[in-house]
């Protein structure tokens, strides 16, 4: 599902020939403590071949996913509270605005970074370079804070 | 074994992680022409890099054999370039055609490469040693010559080496020519400097100037017209007043010898076997 959308209408946008909605992100990024490692890291997987099919960008989507589902476990466990009861799952009515922010934040520019180094592959054009992830992050944070506004 | 497999099993999700990104790297690799290409010159560079050491190693093993083959050519061109310094002065001096069958001469010449085994340079008879000997077409009395020049004559022969009397020897005597003036005279050594030789029996209304070239003149069947011998540095008059006696540096380095070659054509040997027949007849009706 959000594969689609992602496909279909994020990838579209490229706003002020920079900012790219990676809306996908978020789905790993809420991936709950009760997921083994190893299926976090498949799924990511799975959902950057997915992306990187339809954009024509095989491998680019797949590797900076793939990363971050390795991350995102540890990471998390950061986060959970010490009465948590190892069902935890990351979202903003649980974790606070602040806290999840700071998380989601952070794994995004992650992600960011790493998308935009690999699918440049060269430091050429770093100004450019700058300004897609600080772009795309900005965006993508935007909307995810947004829906999990919504989703309380 | 066990103890892998734990290692394996503790942390496999590391192993499945870089497994994935290996994954996710071969595709972005195979179908993004950019990144393709930066990993190709890259690998290429590394691959490049790597075989050109291991090609610098075996290069290295094979340089003895390469030094064989030099030192053969070596002496083949010498030989050629003695073939049309001397054409070229008949073709200038002379209308004549010169003999294109003068150039098969050298063809001739079946030379075997050998490697000096054992040599001395301190003593008055010096004697060397290479490993080649009956089994590979060696005989007694055959020339044996190197890169630079002239070394001396097969003397004893075994199975597999060869004994060979050098230029170093108060017992050596060899023929030499001086290039361009034709006049010839015997190498003879003196036992002291293993670098210097002395050309004696030289007549005295011989012209020649110091620093020219000192050759083998293809009288004796032991060695072929042409072989480098050294350059004369000193003249001096002989014992009894009666010819001149040069001082030749020698042109072969005895000290660093390693390669040589060994002419073993049997046509110089058919001649010299034939005037020793013819000397021997003479002795014979003489005696009778």
């Amino acid at each position: 599902m959000l594969v689609i959308v992602q496909v279909l209408i994020f990838g579209r946008i490229h706003l002020f020939d920079c900012a790219t909605p990676l809306l996908y992100i978020y789905f790993v990024l809420s991936f709950g403590e009760a997921y083994p490692r190893w299926v976090v890291l498949l799924w990511s997987f799975a959902m950057g071949l997915c992306v990187d099919a339809f954009a024509n960008t095989p491998g680019v989507a797949t590797s900076s996913l793939t990363l971050v589902g390795f991350v995102q476990p540890y990471f998390l466990r950061l986060f959970v509270p010490d009465d948590a009861g190892g069902s935890f799952a990351p979202s903003l009515k649980e974790m606070g605005s602040l806290k999840f922010s700071f998380f989601s934040g952070v794994l995004l520019m992650l992600f960011c970074i790493v998308l935009f180094s690999v699918e440049a592959f060269n430091f050429f054009d770093w100004v450019q370079w700058l300004l897609c992830i600080g772009g795309s992050w900005l965006i993508t944070f935007m909307l995810i804070f947004t829906i999990e506004s919504v989703r309380r | 074994m066990r103890n892998l497999l734990d290692f394996l099993a503790r942390y496999y999700n590391w192993f499945l992680f870089v497994m994935l990104e290996v994954i996710s790297c071969l595709l972005l690799f195979q179908y993004n022409s950019y990144q393709g290409s930066v990993w190709l010159n890259s690998s290429n560079a590394v691959t490049g890099k790597v075989l050109e050491a291991s090609s610098d190693i075996e290069s290295f093993f094979a340089l003895s054999k390469v030094n064989e083959q030099l030192t053969l050519r070596n002496f083949y061109l010498e030989r050629q370039l003695e073939q049309l310094r001397r054409l070229y002065a008949d073709a200038t001096a002379d209308t004549i055609k010169a003999d294109a069958g003068q150039m098969e001469l050298l063809n001739r010449y079946k030379l075997v490469s050998a490697s000096v085994v054992n040599s001395t340079l301190d003593r008055h008879d010096n004697l060397l040693t290479i490993n080649r000997g009956a089994a590979d077409g060696i005989e007694p009395d055959m020339g044996v010559v190197c890169g630079l020049g002239i070394v001396g004559v097969t003397y004893m022969v075994g199975e597999h080496y060869t004994v060979v009397m050098p230029v170093l020897n108060t017992r050596t005597r060899i023929s030499c020519i001086i290039r361009g003036r034709g006049y010839f005279g015997f190498l003879k050594w003196d036992g002291k400097d293993p670098s210097i030789a002395y050309l004696e029996d030289v007549p005295r209304h011989a012209r020649f100037k110091k620093g020219e070239w000192v050759e083998t003149n293809g009288y004796s069947s032991i060695f072929p017209q042409g072989v480098l011998v050294g350059r004369i540095l000193q003249t001096y008059n002989s014992r009894d007043g009666l010819s001149y006696r040069l001082k030749i540096h020698l042109s072969t380095d005895f000290g660093n010898l390693r390669n040589v070659c060994v002419i073993a054509d049997k046509s110089l040997m058919e001649s010299s076997r034939l005037l020793e027949a013819a000397r021997d007849s003479l002795r014979q009706s003489a005696a009778r």
